[in-house]
């Protein structure tokens, strides 16, 4: 199954317990510096890694790799050539950073691209004195990504709900990940060039993710092992728990121990369970935020109150259950979510609701103050005055009491009058908001006077 | 008699070849054959923005009188019109008597007058094509994101179908290094490093830089002394961004193009949105007033409501727009100060505390309409 690299019978594969899959293989060999490229053959080191990280962001396809390995320096001019192939990495991201070298020992002189690869570059790197030094190497890589997704159990009246987050992390990058420290960033980072593009100028590799021959039985079984240990390591009977702590303008996710994620492969972990958190149910008429249809809205607020309020919830796919009173669970639905600072609100439209109807009706209209101008022998129609009645009757069949708030626009140069409550949302939108008891009706009445063409002033 | 010397570069074999022939034909019947004087030296300039200069340096040996010299080559793509030719040394009794083109070919000739003879060092300039350089940027951020250490990447791609054994190659600002390049290879150096470079974070409303009205997290450096730069003018090139997260390592934060900043100047560099700060924008009044027929003027507000979810209070600043001829009034509230940038143009800077507390900036102007 190993691939053959482009460094060829020259290369050594890796060996370790925390080596990449064979179909792809992160090549890296020492040699001192020789006059030629043709010298690169001249390989005397090849360590195994030390350590993966994976920091995978959600608002990009784009995984920042991070990995350390031991490597032995002699004094002088060394030349690292670092060589990968079927992964999705750009090349102008690699970077070599020496680790704990306190005293400067060792200097990347230059980065070279060879032109027989685009799947290579070797490192000059200068070495004041000779011995093992610890390095990093990271680069981007395309194909890794992570989403969050959200189980909801609501309460059978509506006045709670369990909350369970998860992560899933999906590798589809042509790599398998063994014994890796995953991270995962939620925010928007701003890209000016896609990592996929960089990675394969032009065109796919001939060995595109989505043609990988697969895992062999051996493969399998090791990757199972692998697995195995995972959950084993640190005596796992709890699921992990995910570290979260802000950087910047975003949160890092940090998953406790290590995780294997073999290529084409998700796994899925959960972030966190909130029980019991208070929520009420709001019936909208916001046509601006949920859309022309009379919507039922569970609400409650990412905050300490409501048993949040800890990291912000980030954006993924919420499915919402609900509990009856036998223990059973039935589906209400499930939608996307928006991004969840810690202290906003939740809103999360779970659609119409037979059971609390709405319905407007123009109750009559009339014009008036007419003014007309003349041409001539002729008048003509110059401006008038629209004047109409409308109701809205709100009915709630459920059992329980209901909160209600409509949002209703006007256009133009409009008066707007109602014995109801009502408040001044913007220019054109006023906004009505009142309880209505179980099984009660209410009929809200307003009037809409539109002042038009020469008639207008606004 | 006229002696004759030939010049050939054959890039694509990656071979510059200078032939003599000592021969009294005319430049027409040239015929390339014999000795090859090696290049003494070659610098590759990329002091302009565009276009690749190659210096070149060879020591030919001329005859009394006057010399032919043949510089032919093949493979690279050489402006024929920007070769020059000059003896390296400035009291040189050399004369570049005249410059000859022969049609159809990638050469032309030189016809040298040497007083007596002897070794002359020459130096060939032209303008090459397909070396493309490129400047990038990596800044690693502090925790507190108060610096950030910069680190100023060149990379060169050589595609002109000629090799370079060892080339200076000079940068824009003037940073010389000396590679080995063959053709089709790229080599990328770290040419400058600042340490402690000065930084300020700005939380940006622009709706012209973010349509759906997403507060931007800015980087704004000055290219000055006094902030740890200052030294060069900065080119264009992308700048990717970590940051230290205080837990021994680094998290890349975002990237952006950095613009050609010259000293004094300041680099902006947007690394993504700033997700915990939400603005929403209500239009609170929109009337016509002052209607003169079919001509009136407008009064508006625009009341931005702003919600910091941080857990540490935020300035946001706002650049709003409004066309045409238009005057803020006094009644306008809920800022720290604002600037009028041009005629079209305003910025609010607008304090938000933390933790969601909503605050409102009140943007109340209207619109004239005069004639």
């Amino acid at each position: 199954m190993r691939r053959p690299a482009p460094m060829g019978e020259a290369c050594l594969a890796p060996t370790g317990p925390n080596m990449t899959r064979t179909s792809t293989i992160l090549l890296l060999a020492i040699a001192l510096l020789a006059p030629a490229l043709s010298a690169k053959e001249e390989l005397v080191t090849l360590p195994p890694r030390d350590s993966v990280q994976l920091t995978i962001y959600n608002s990009e396809d784009l995984t920042l790799v991070r990995e350390k390995r031991t490597l032995s320096f002699k004094q002088g001019d060394n030349r690292l050539q670092f060589s990968w192939s079927n992964t999705l990495i750009d090349p102008t991201s690699v970077e070599f950073r020496p680790v704990e070298d306190k005293d400067g020992n060792l200097e990347v002189s230059e980065t070279s691209y060879p032109p027989e690869s685009h799947e290579m570059l070797i490192w000059t790197i200068s070495c004041k004195k000779e011995g093992a030094y610890k390095a990093e190497i990271s680069y981007f890589t395309s194909g890794i990504s992570w989403s969050a997704e959200y189980h909801g159990i609501v309460s059978d009246d509506e006045a709670a709900m369990d909350l369970t987050g998860f992560v899933t992390v999906h590798n589809h990058s042509g790599e398998d990940y063994e014994g890796a420290s995953v991270r995962l960033v939620v925010g928007v980072i701003h890209m000016v060039e896609r990592v996929i593009d960089l990675a394969q100028p032009g065109h796919r590799p001939k060995d595109a993710p989505a043609e990988d021959p697969g895992l062999d039985s051996q493969d399998l079984r090791n990757l199972a092992e692998g697995l195995e240990a995972d959950s084993a390591e640190n005596g796992m009977s709890r699921p992990k728990e995910i570290d979260k702590s802000g950087l910047s303008e975003y949160y890092i996710y940090t998953v406790e121990g290590t995780e294997t994620v073999p290529n084409n492969w998700s796994k899925r972990l959960r972030s966190f369970t909130i029980a019991g958190i208070p929520m009420k149910t709001v019936y909208h008429f916001e046509p601006q935020k949920f859309g022309p249809l009379f919507t039922k809205v569970l609400e409650f607020k990412n905050d300490e109150e409501h048993k949040l309020g800890k990291e912000p919830l980030p954006d993924g796919v919420i499915r919402l259950y609900r509990s009856s009173k036998d223990g059973a669970l039935s589906w209400m639905g499930a939608l996307a979510s928006k991004y969840i600072a810690k202290n906003d609100e939740v809103k999360i439209n779970v659609g119409p609701d037979p059971e609390v109807t709405m319905k407007e009706k123009r109750k009559s209209y009339r014009k008036s103050d007419l003014t007309f101008e003349r041409n001539g022998n002729t008048r003509w129609i110059a401006g008038w005055t629209d004047i109409e009645e409308f109701e809205i009757e709100i009915k709630n069949f459920r059992g329980r009491a209901v909160e209600i708030e409509i949002h209703r626009s006007a256009y133009g140069d409009f008066d707007f009058a109602s014995n109801d409550t009502f408040t001044a949302e913007d220019f054109q939108t006023r906004k009505f908001t009142f309880s209505l008891a179980a099984g009660n009706t209410k009929k809200l009445a307003f009037t809409v006077t539109t002042r038009q063409g020469s008639n207008a002033k606004k | 008699m006229k002696y004759r010397i030939f010049f050939s570069m054959f890039g694509a074999a990656g071979i510059a070849a200078v032939l003599s022939l000592m021969s009294p034909t005319p430049a027409q019947a040239r015929i390339k054959l014999a000795t090859l004087p090696a290049r003494d030296k070659v610098s590759v300039r990329f002091d302009h923005p565009t276009a690749v200069l190659v210096e070149e340096e060879r020591t030919i040996s001329l005859q009394k009188d006057v010399n032919m010299v043949d510089f032919s080559w093949a493979g690279t793509t050489i402006d024929k019109g920007s070769i020059v030719f000059r003896p390296v040394k400035a009291d040189s009794k050399v004369v570049i008597l005249s410059t000859s083109y022969p049609p159809g070919e990638n050469a032309l000739t030189w016809a040298v007058y040497a007083p007596a003879a002897g070794s002359e060092a020459f130096r060939i300039s032209y303008l090459m094509g397909n070396i493309q350089r490129e400047t990038s940027y990596t800044a690693l951020v502090s925790k507190d994101e108060s610096t950030c250490t910069l680190r100023h990447n060149f990379t060169i791609r050589n595609w002109s179908g000629e090799a370079f054994d060892a080339a200076d190659f000079i940068t824009r600002e003037g940073k010389r290094f000396e590679k080995a390049m063959t053709n089709g290879e790229a080599k990328k150096v770290l040419v400058n490093k600042w340490d402690g470079v000065k930084l300020k974070k700005e939380y940006v409303y622009d709706t012209t830089r973010h349509s759906e009205g997403k507060v931007l997290t800015d980087y704004v450096m000055m290219n000055a002394r006094d902030s740890g730069l200052g030294q060069i003018p900065l080119e264009f090139g992308k700048v990717r961004i970590y940051q230290d997260d205080g837990k021994g390592t680094t998290a890349f934060t975002g990237e952006d193009w950095g613009k050609f900043t010259p000293i004094g100047d300041e680099l902006r560099l947007n690394i993504g949105i700033a997700q915990d700060i939400k603005i929403e924008l209500k239009k609170m009044v929109n009337d016509r007033e002052n209607v003169r027929g079919n001509v009136f003027d407008t009064n508006e507000v625009d009341e931005y409501e702003v919600k910091n979810f941080k857990d540490t209070a935020a300035t946001v600043v706002f650049v709003v727009r409004v066309q045409g001829e238009w005057a803020m009034q006094n009644d306008s509230a809920g800022f720290e100060k604002f600037e009028r940038m041009d005629n079209e143009t305003i910025k609010f800077w607008v304090p938000a505390p933390a933790k969601g507390t909503p605050v409102k900036l009140k943007f109340h102007y209207k619109r004239l309409n005069n004639w």
